[in-house]
């Protein structure tokens, strides 16, 4: 694409967020996801959900700017959390802990923050980059898609999300049908029929997104987290000076380029996203390191990497869904879920019929970025000051906030129901150490699948060899079933190995 | 993971359940297939140029049956994490606090439904300290008022329909 074009859209967008309203969504953006960083047990999955119903009052790009940013504000927040109190405030911030709260018993919390922060700057600056020069030509590809193509490309994105899940390939391969299977609930819109509805007037419309998602990830969290009785050992009085040593700046330089391209590579892929981009980071700047043996002691290197690669993939993650109209992850699903309240269908057309709003979002992430480097650092006491909040009064809140929220989104209590039953399902599934991610990407995907599905057999007059002629369709099949059998031939070795032991 | 080495060597070794974890969530999926292929059996299934109503459901019935069993014959071959114990006390009071606040709303109105609703909710741990919780409560009530009734104009009665002055 010719730079001049670039330009032109990027200056469209910036025209569009830097109007007086979308820089205030913005800003609430970066702060609410900073504050949900900061705390731990409430992630940003849930609070875009909590959020969804509030969004319906606001202008649709208000809306999405301010729901992209709690979710990269998030990643800025997390990071504090995890090196003064040694608790990941996010899931991406799990290893920052590791070197961060070490680096913060040494006296050197203020360093460590800001390493974090600037790291998570360059690689969000970087990244939104990526996203505008990648978007326009993977939108133009997406235009040639036929039918039986997306449904490839969705096939192919679920196996990512099963190859990526953490933990049990069969569990997430079983959550990804129960996904579907839930996706399906409700009138089938080709035919008129009912499917799975108990006759509850509710669901002729289909299971909700927003009652699900908070069932699921809300409340269910709610259960567990007062499972287990927490502990913070603050170590809040110990910040004192932020700057960073010419040393550490020296030795970050490297982790942080890193940390952006992996990050930015991991974050397009479905099923990937920020957790799996900084636990990547960390593992490749160890096995890179002079002195692998710094690392886990307050190796700046550990910071550094981690908290760029988790922001650079917080971004990218935009990519698929802008384009594609596809989610990667739970939250780009909870952002499709944004679009769709206002009447916005997710896809390669967004970018031509709302040239505004989408360059207008990825302008505004630049600017979002911008915002946190500026609310993290020098704001850092009144953010950890709201870590003495205990969770105990937390979750009250939270489930407040879940319950007004479905019950506004159409005054109807009886979804209020279904957030207590999904709630009890989330926590069963928690239990089995069942990831809900996988889910929620089975309930998004299964219904659009089968439009496609049925879509692509119209045109091929009922012949499903379409899905092999097509070559681009071919393409994404063979991929899906090249990964599905790159994952689990191991397995089936390592069972038979088990089996014949005995 | 927090598996743990069993002792090896019995007879009876190679019968017991090694995960019990793998075990019931091959159950559960089985079960919802099962379900999902019993209700869906009336499910029209069109012709393959117009795939009905009942394809989708009855693939994914399978698949989710299948995968139920792939999961079984992992639990009875590889050890694995035996089941956790639920912790009840949360679970049902957060249960109770939301299906109150569901069923008290319309009828009762938004200070009764949140007063309720969160005095159930700080049941759910043995941490509550009611001092604290009091006026935690007292704040969340004028914020809830505040907020969703007056800032955002949903519709709700704050007080029960007999003492509302709307």
């Amino acid at each position: 694409m010719e730079v001049a074009g670039l330009f032109h859209n990027l200056a469209l967008g910036f025209s569009v967020a830097v109007s007086l309203q979308n820089l205030f969504w913005c800003l609430m953006g970066a702060i609410i996801g900073t504050a949900i960083g900061v705390l731990p047990g409430v992630g940003p999955v849930a609070t875009m959900a909590l959020l969804l119903p509030a969004t319906y009052f606001l202008p649709a790009d208000g809306a999405l700017i301010m729901l992209a940013g709690i979710y990269y504000g998030a990643q800025y927040g997390g990071s504090t959390t995890s090196i003064l109190v040694n608790l990941p405030g996010e899931a991406s911030s799990v290893v920052t802990c590791l070197d961060g709260y070490q680096m913060a018993r040494q006296g050197r919390a203020g360093p460590a923050l800001a390493i974090a922060a600037i790291g998570s700057f360059f690689a969000g600056c970087v990244a939104t980059v990526a996203i505008a020069v990648a978007a326009p030509p993977l939108t133009k590809l997406a235009q040639q898609f036929a039918p039986a193509d997306y449904f490839s490309l969705m096939a192919l994105g679920l196996v990512f999300a099963v190859v990526l899940a953490r933990g049990s390939i069969l569990k997430a391969l079983g959550m990804i049908f129960l996904g579907m299977l839930l996706g399906l609930v409700g009138t089938d819109v080709n035919t008129g029929n009912t499917r799975f509805t108990f006759g509850i007037g509710d669901l002729f419309d289909g299971i909700g997104f927003v009652p699900l998602v908070m069932g699921v990830f809300g409340i269910a969290e709610i259960m567990s987290n007062l499972t287990n009785a927490e502990r913070r050992d603050l170590l809040s009085s110990k910040v004192s000076g932020l700057m960073p040593t010419k040393e550490d700046l020296k030795r970050s330089v490297a982790p942080v380029l890193r940390g952006t391209l992996l990050g930015g590579l991991l974050g397009v892929l479905p099923g990937g996203g920020a957790v799996l981009a900084s636990f990547s980071a960390y593992t490749v700047e160890k096995r890179l390191s002079r002195t692998p043996e710094k690392f886990g002691t307050g190796a700046i290197e550990g910071v550094a990497a981690p908290e760029s690669a988790n922001n650079a993939a917080a971004q990218t993650s935009f990519i698929p869904m802008l384009t594609l109209g596809i989610p990667s992850n739970a939250v780009m699903a909870m952002m499709i879920g944004g679009m769709m309240i206002h009447g916005i269908i997710p896809g390669p057309q967004v970018m031509e019929q709302k040239p505004g709003l989408f360059w207008g979002m990825i302008a505004s992430m630049w600017i979002g970025n911008l915002m946190l480097i500026v609310l993290n650092l020098p704001l850092i006491g009144i953010w950890v000051r709201m870590l003495l909040v205990p969770y105990r009064l937390l979750s009250i809140a939270i489930l407040f906030f879940c319950c007004i929220g479905v019950y506004s989104l159409n005054n109807s209590a009886n979804e209020v129901l279904f957030i207590a039953f999904f709630g009890v399902i989330g926590y069963l599934l928690m239990k089995l150490d069942c990831e809900p991610a996988p889910l929620l990407m089975g309930f998004l995907l299964g219904p659009m699948m089968e439009v496609y599905m049925r879509r692509a057999m119209l045109l091929s007059r009922g012949d499903p060899l379409v899905f092999l002629q097509r070559p681009l369709s071919l393409a994404f099949l063979l991929t899906a079933a090249l990964l599905l059998l790159f994952i689990v031939l191991p397995n089936v070795r390592k069972v038979r190995e088990v089996a014949f032991s005995e | 993971m927090g598996r743990q080495p069993k002792p090896r060597g019995e007879a009876s070794e190679r019968m017991r359940i090694k995960n019990g974890q793998d075990l019931a969530t091959g159950l559960l999926f089985a079960l919802v297939g099962a379900g999902g292929l019993w209700l869906g059996s009336d499910y029209p299934m069109g012709t393959a140029q117009r795939p009905g109503t009942g394809v989708l459901p009855y693939i994914l019935s399978w698949c989710l049956i299948a995968t139920g069993g792939l999961l079984w014959l992992k639990a009875a071959l590889v050890e694995g994490p035996s089941l956790t114990a639920w912790a009840w006390r949360p679970v049902i009071m957060i249960t109770l606090a939301t299906v109150a606040f569901a069923l008290l709303v319309d009828q009762y109105g938004l200070a009764a439904s949140m007063l309720v609703s969160m005095t159930l909710a700080a049941l759910g741990t043995p941490e509550t300290r009611w001092f604290e919780y009091a006026l935690f409560a007292a704040i969340m009530l004028a914020l809830g008022i505040a907020m969703f009734i007056w800032g955002l104009g949903m519709p709700i009665q704050v007080l029960p329909k007999e003492l509302s002055w709307r």
